[in-house]
């Protein structure tokens, strides 16, 4: 203990901290494989499978249709970072080692994010490359060089991490994985179409802002109807992950572990 | 570094767990944290380390509250009584996450793997741990960073005999390398085989700031028990010194105290009376907690009769 070993906390520490947790666990591995993997065969299926009756729909949403399943599996990695953690008790330990608790926080959405999007851009592009194998004799042709085409895979990808960034919130909020994926599927899955029945206009152009209908103007290579303009789907998805988040640090630094 | 509570507090609703609790653990001996159940020990270890916020009052640990700390596990390691690992991960993979966040180096991790006797289980995951080896990992992880202050919540919970000597012979060791060492414990037994300082509460508030030996002079415990055929000429012997006080419970056997030992023994033979027995009883240090805790116990059991010792 008389050894001048230069031991302290900083940034780059607990990003790193958090990096190695988020990969020393099976169940990160299992769902970023599962995810890939629903997005690539449905892919494949709908490639492989078509008959030009859905000749209408765009392209990049066409193949990338298992994102609709990837989203999920995603999420559920999102809650694990965080409410994981209390379930299993590592929350104390993780606040112990980083007791300002905001840094662990911020640490685990940005490894997380990093993650999720990494690896949902590169599935999207293969996803779209190995659909084309198929598609590319007729109307569905599609290169990548294509107007929208890049942006839109990039865009699927982006909507998907955001979406689960307010899972990961909901989980730091919630603190218990089930209730977490409840209020997930409850408030940005479900809520969304039971506004949307409502026959007011006002209330039909405030869900178009909402997450899941956001994140899908992102994923579009031509502008879908009746959906927000992808940079207004972008903030609005952004302004909505930030607010869970924010909501989820403020409660950390006040609540008792 | 020393330990500082000031008035501590923490109440749930109306439920006040810890009660103006104020006491101080200083560096180079063992402080035992002694107990009941549910006498608030982990809400206050939680408090020192800020994880649990006080309802009034501050802790602080070498003069700054934890989270003040550049380095907090440096500073103070900890082993709480709750779980605080994944399950899910390697023990070795546990150790370096806490180990990253400090900057600590993977030699350090593999030599708080071999203290504690986890080397060959290190690429296990703690799912498949036994409470025993839970409880190395979580002293492991408590040793991470070299700490200057080691708070430990009942660390001999579920170890075998051999695990509870280690844990003593451990505690002793980081006391005498002039670490703090704040340790709790239900049991007195226990305590009193390690610790020599005792910070005793019941019921949330602080019952005995004291020493071991203090307590069992206090408590009045200690005795020397004798048996002799000729305890009436003895009484009377001893009887002369103002400081002695002797009791009997049979004709031939008496309680003293007051006069140790070899004062007796020398005593009686001075005089040439024979004695069949004389042993000191100094080991009733349960019974002074025991009195010292009995109004605060949460959950009495109605049938249990109080002198056990």
């Amino acid at each position: 203990m008389t050894t001048a070993v230069p031991y302290r906390v900083t940034t780059p520490r607990v990003l790193r901290s958090e990096w190695h947790k988020f990969w020393t666990l099976r169940s990160t591995w299992i769902t970023l494989a599962v995810a890939s993997a629903l997005v690539l065969a449905v892919g494949i299926t709908m490639g492989s499978t078509y008959d030009g009756d859905d000749s209408e729909i765009d392209t990049v949403v066409f193949v990338l249709l298992g994102t609709q399943l990837s989203q999920l599996c995603v999420a559920v990695l999102g809650i694990l970072v965080t409410a994981g953690e209390y379930s299993t008790g590592m929350i104390r330990a993780s606040l112990t080692a980083v007791p300002r608790r905001v840094p662990v926080l911020w640490s685990k959405a940005g490894v997380f994010a990093a993650v999720a999007f990494a690896l949902g851009f590169l599935t999207n592009v293969i996803t779209f490359l190995v659909a084309q194998i198929w598609l590319s004799d007729g109307d569905k042709a599609t290169s990548l060089t294509d107007p929208g085409v890049l942006g839109a895979l990039a865009g699927n990808a982006a909507g998907i991490t955001l979406m689960s960034l307010i899972a990961l919130g909901l989980g730091a909020l919630l603190r218990s994985v089930p209730a977490a994926i409840g209020a997930f599927v409850g408030a940005a899955l479900i809520l969304p179409e039971i506004l949307g029945m409502l026959p007011y206009d006002a209330v039909d152009s405030a869900v178009n802002h909402f997450p899941t209908q956001s994140a899908a103007s992102l994923g579009s290579a031509t502008h879908l109807v009746g959906a927000v303009s992808p940079a207004m789907g972008l903030l609005s998805l952004t302004l909505w992950a930030a607010a869970v988040l924010t909501a989820a640090a403020l409660l950390l630094r006040r609540r008792d572990v | 570094m020393t330990i500082r509570a000031h008035g501590l507090t923490k109440r749930y609703g109306d439920k006040t767990v810890v009660q103006d609790l104020t006491f101080t653990v200083n560096p180079g001996t063992v402080t035992g944290f002694l107990g009941p159940n549910g006498a608030g020990k982990s809400t206050t270890m939680r408090m020192l380390l800020g994880l649990d916020t006080p309802t009034a009052g501050h802790a602080t640990v070498g003069g700054r509250a934890y989270a003040a700390h550049t380095a907090p596990l440096r500073e103070v390691g900890a082993l709480l009584e709750a779980r605080s690992i994944h399950p899910g991960r390697t023990a070795f993979h546990h150790l370096m996450a806490l180990a990253h966040t400090h900057g600590v180096p993977r030699s350090r991790v593999d030599h708080v793997l071999a203290l504690t006797g986890l080397t060959d289980v290190a690429g296990k995951r703690v799912k498949g741990f036994s409470l025993g080896m839970g409880q190395r990992l979580g002293i492991a992880a408590a040793l991470i960073a070299d700490p200057a202050t080691v708070i430990l919540d009942e660390p001999v919970n579920g170890l075998d005999p051999e695990g509870v000597l280690w844990v003593r012979n451990l505690l002793k060791s980081l006391a005498a390398e002039g670490r703090t060492v704040l340790v709790s414990s239900h049991l007195m037994s226990e305590m009193a085989l390690t610790a020599d300082h005792l910070v005793i509460i019941g019921r949330g508030r602080l019952l005995a700031d004291t020493t071991v030996a203090d307590l069992v002079r206090e408590s009045g415990a200690a005795y020397v028990k004798v048996v002799t055929p000729e305890a009436v000429r003895l009484r009377e012997l001893l009887s002369g010194d103002p400081g002695v006080e002797v009791t009997g419970e049979s004709p031939d056997t008496l309680h003293i105290r007051g006069a140790d030992a070899p004062q007796i023994g020398r005593t009686a033979a001075t005089h040439g009376i024979p004695l069949f027995e004389l042993t000191p009883r100094t080991a009733s240090l349960e019974q002074a907690f025991m009195d010292l805790t009995h109004d605060s116990v949460e959950y009495q059991a109605t049938a249990m009769t109080g002198a056990a010792a």
